[in-house]
């Protein structure tokens, strides 16, 4: 119980903190931008990795994603989301389009090239989305059916498109896209029902 | 292709979550910047989808990572300090500095670009000789450290596109488009690699340029996008801003 707290107490921290240095770096203070490395590279870099599975590849995306957020640091919006999520979806989408621009082929390293967190990594740790593990998405996902759950992760973790889900299941693209519309319908109704 | 038409909130998670591909993403892209609503449900979908990647393991990259970001970063710090108004007249240098075609256009200019310097906020629109103010937009292009230097010159009626540094493959061209506030998007040309060219820019797309206005960079079969074809997938983007 202390033990949680505790963790909790640091989680609250590092989040305050990576706010710190965002609102900086938004201000045209460079040097803040190692900070906001330094406390979320790892998951970021983890992030790239799964979508391009090839370690260069996920490298160069991650160099892409701070240079670009040095150049342009005021497109975040610290009312919206907290900073992590804002950084996690901005590292994801990247990471997709550098899949789709076509060079990567993918799966030419294998994952477990890339070196794990060293153990009680307090950055690591401490960068959770969702610290508690209420987000209803979850529980929502769950509560569809497995093809259009297994559809929606996959386009969630590896970037895949309708068209290749549906060359994967060997369905029709229309019917890979009514499966997967009428399961987001769904997790939409399900997720404000929690709101 | 002919599915039901589906609810705004299902586009915009299917486009949050990367479903989508050619002109369906296209369309979606297009749609972020101009509709509010639609904006906002793509930003709600991110928000509440992004806790799921608390499920990827985190990784820690290499230290060259770090490295190679510094090393950008000192290389580009002279430029991305700089105030903007000096990024203004920098630009009208190398603007002019760049080919016969950016000259002569220029040349139009060349009164109110004298006053620059001197104005705290951009008085340059107000010069007796200019009625518009130029657009000009920046397209790093996705993966590499290539970018696309666009300069729209309203008066002349001509778009200048900067493609130094870029080089064929031979298999692809790369093709232009403008995304207009509303309707299909325009095409305003396909770049030549390697050089400066200036594209003419019909009277009547004129109007629908302004500063924001987004553009698009497809990458297409040679010679650009087929009449009957999808769009290629885009691989850069940008927005004009006046300068």
């Amino acid at each position: 119980m202390r033990g949680r707290l505790l963790m909790q107490r640091a989680s609250k921290a590092a989040r305050d903190k990576l706010k710190a240095a965002m609102s900086r770096l938004a201000r045209g203070e460079s040097a803040a931008l190692e900070d906001v490395y330094r406390a979320t590279a790892a998951k970021l870099f983890g992030i790239c990795l799964r979508i391009l599975k090839d370690e260069k590849e996920a490298e160069d995306a991650l160099q892409d994603v701070y240079l670009t957020l040095w150049r342009r640091a005021d497109r975040y919006d610290p009312e919206r989301a907290s900073p992590i999520a804002w950084l996690a979806t901005f590292a994801r989408n990247r990471a997709i389009d550098r899949l789709r621009t076509g060079k990567v082929r993918g799966g030419a390293v294998p994952e477990d090239n890339a070196a794990a967190v060293p153990d009680g990594n307090p950055a690591a740790d401490a960068m959770l989305i969702d610290e508690e593990r209420e987000a209803r998405v979850h529980s929502c996902l769950e509560e569809l059916d497995e093809t259009p759950r297994e559809a929606i992760r996959s386009a969630f973790f590896e970037g895949r498109t309708y068209a290749e889900l549906a060359e994967r299941q060997n369905v029709p693209l229309g019917t890979m896209k009514s499966w997967i519309r009428r399961g987001l319908a769904k997790l939409k109704a399900c997720m404000e029902a929690g709101e | 292709m002919s599915e039901v038409k589906r609810p705004d909130t299902v586009m915009a998670a299917e486009y949050a979550l990367g479903l989508l591909e050619g002109e369906e993403l296209l369309a979606a892209r297009a749609r972020e910047p101009s509709d509010g609503a639609f904006a906002a449900e793509v930003a709600q979908w991110q928000d509440r989808l992004a806790p799921l990647a608390d499920d990827i393991d985190p990784r820690m990259p290499r230290a060259e990572v770090w490295a190679k970001i510094e090393a950008v970063m000192g290389a580009d710090a002279g430029t991305a300090q700089v105030v903007s108004l000096r990024r203004k007249v920098r630009r009208w240098q190398w603007v002019g500095g760049i080919s016969a075609a950016a000259a002569v256009a220029l040349a139009v200019f060349a009164l109110p670009l004298r006053q620059a310097p001197d104005s705290p906020s951009g008085t340059i629109a107000s010069g007796p000789a200019l009625t518009q103010p130029p657009l000009a937009a920046n397209m790093p292009i996705e993966g590499t450290p290539l970018r696309l230097d666009l300069t729209y010159l309203p008066d002349a009626h001509s778009l200048l596109v900067t493609a130094v540094g870029l080089s064929a493959d031979g298999v692809h061209d790369h093709e232009i488009w403008l995304v207009p506030d509303e309707g299909e998007l325009i095409s305003l040309g396909v770049v030549t690699p390697g050089e400066v060219t200036a594209h003419e820019v019909p009277i009547e797309v004129a109007p629908r340029i302004h500063g924001g206005s987004q553009l698009l960079l497809t990458r297409e079969p040679l010679g650009g996008k087929p009449p009957q074809a999808e769009a290629g997938p885009v691989v850069a983007e940008a927005r004009f801003t006046a300068i």
